[in-house]
């Protein structure tokens, strides 16, 4: 089987079994929701200053959201020792990193999605009218919290203090690609032309390529036993 | 390291520390706008420099560690870790300090302040994933890659923060400095550079005295 083929089949099996259970993104939009009241009554929003406090609070639901999500990409796996079984699969190693990778981006970019209405009706932002540039800033931001997001949670998930460590470790490092999404989100709402955006997603671009590729050579040193 | 260099390397550090102190508080005049607290800026920059020189170092032995996988990579980069951390925790003290009176507030979110704090805790994350695991290989190797990830990020974080708050510029691009300063400048920058070395020199026989320990308490049998 082709990196590529492996890479498939590992993004396949984890689509099907959340499809089947569907626990990580019910647990994760709710989640979201609620992050979303949180910050509505912390801040006494009613309406004011919206465009400006708007990204920051949903990046920063996100962000929250992701790390739930995140701590469970291995936790399926530990069962049963699945996950030795994946990594005695013979080839490189890399393409479970990479098949994970692409299920947490994707399962991030869904629940970004999902949540996007109620963020659009709670702060009265017609999110509808921005949904292209919105897009591309959400797939980057989706990719960027997976690049790190997926090596950090096998990380942790073999640690002790699991469910803490994680947090502390995504947390700073993201700080980069979160500042650059909540900026060019910004940028969106305030109707900015596109070249506006291009500075931060060409730094959420980059941040992406760099990580992922340096967890793709990575992966390995953190699964030998 | 010999025996006489090791003696004379305290005796070095205190040498050039005493005149460092001597140069900023004596020798130096006092900068005409700012006052007294630029005399700060002496202390600011070199442990700067010298927080950047511990991450990178930890760079170094954590890239050299996963390739050889040999002890004494593993314990330079946690070593310099801890003290890019003390060093960076210097830079973020006397910051505030200079910056009171001279921004009017303590803290800005200001783009090299910023990037400091994030980078702070970077590292700081790199210590807590080493105290939760005890010196078990599997968290040498997680070690290790938080050291090379963290180090790739300098620049990202950097740019990201430059870019978010551009107005907030308040550090100045470049300074200039009269001969006097200069020299003092130099003198610190000798002497914290001396401090940094000498600690991580001794940070690390500390390390591989009880490297050894564990190693002959697991020979006799013992658990540690």
């Amino acid at each position: 089987m082709s990196f590529t083929a492996r890479t498939l089949a590992i993004l396949h099996k984890d689509i099907l079994t959340e499809w089947r259970t569907k626990e990580r993104l019910s647990s994760m939009v709710f989640f979201v929701l609620l992050v979303l009241l949180v910050f509505n009554f912390s801040f006494e929003l009613g309406g004011f200053a919206l465009h400006e406090i708007g990204p920051g609070v949903l990046w920063s639901a996100y962000v929250f959201a992701s790390l739930l999500g995140l701590n469970r990409t291995f936790a399926t796996e530990q069962a049963n020792n699945c996950l030795d079984a994946l990594l005695l699969a013979p080839g490189d190693r890399g393409a479970v990193y990479l098949g994970k990778m692409l299920g947490n981006m994707l399962f991030l970019l869904v629940i970004e999605l999902l949540s996007l209405p109620f963020f659009a009706l709670f702060f009265n932002l017609p999110v509808g009218d921005y949904l292209l540039p919105l897009l591309g800033i959400l797939i980057l931001g989706a990719a960027s919290l997976a690049s790190v997001g997926t090596l950090f949670a096998i990380m942790s998930g073999n640690a002790h203090l699991r469910e803490l460590l994680l947090p502390l470790l995504v947390l700073p490092m993201v700080m980069p690609a979160m500042i650059s999404c909540v900026e060019a989100t910004a940028e969106v709402f305030k109707q900015s032309r596109v070249e506006m955006l291009f500075p931060h997603l060409q730094i959420l671009g980059v941040y992406v390529v760099i990580f992922t590729t340096l967890s793709l050579l990575l992966f390995e040193y953190v699964v030998e036993e | 390291m010999p025996a006489q260099i090791s003696t004379l390397f305290p005796a070095l550090v205190f040498l050039s520390m005493t005149a460092a102190l001597w140069a900023v508080f004596l020798y130096v005049p006092t900068e005409r706008e700012m006052g007294l607290v630029q005399r700060i800026f002496y202390f600011h920059v070199p442990a700067a420099i010298a927080a950047f020189i511990g991450f990178f170092l930890v760079f170094v032995g954590s890239i050299q560690f996963l390739r050889t996988q040999q002890a004494r990579w593993d314990r330079l980069a946690r070593c310099a870790a801890e003290l890019g951390v003390l060093f960076s925790l210097i830079v973020l003290f006397t910051g505030p300090l200079w910056a009171r009176p001279i921004w009017g507030v303590y803290w800005r979110w200001e783009p090299r302040l910023t990037s400091m704090l994030i980078l702070f805790t970077i590292y700081v994350a790199y210590l807590t994933v080493r105290s939760y695991g005890a010196e078990a290989p599997q968290t040498q190797r997680f070690a290790a890659v938080l050291g090379i990830l963290g180090f790739v990020n300098v620049p990202l974080v950097y740019y990201s923060v430059h870019l978010w708050a551009p107005e907030q510029q308040l550090h100045p691009r470049q300074v200039e400095l009269s001969a006097e300063m200069q020299h003092t400048l130099y003198l610190c920058f000798a002497a914290f550079f001396l401090l940094f070395f000498y600690l991580l020199q001794r940070r690390m026989k500390i390390e591989q005295t009880s490297d050894a320990l564990a190693q002959i308490r697991l020979d006799l049998g013992d658990e540690p």
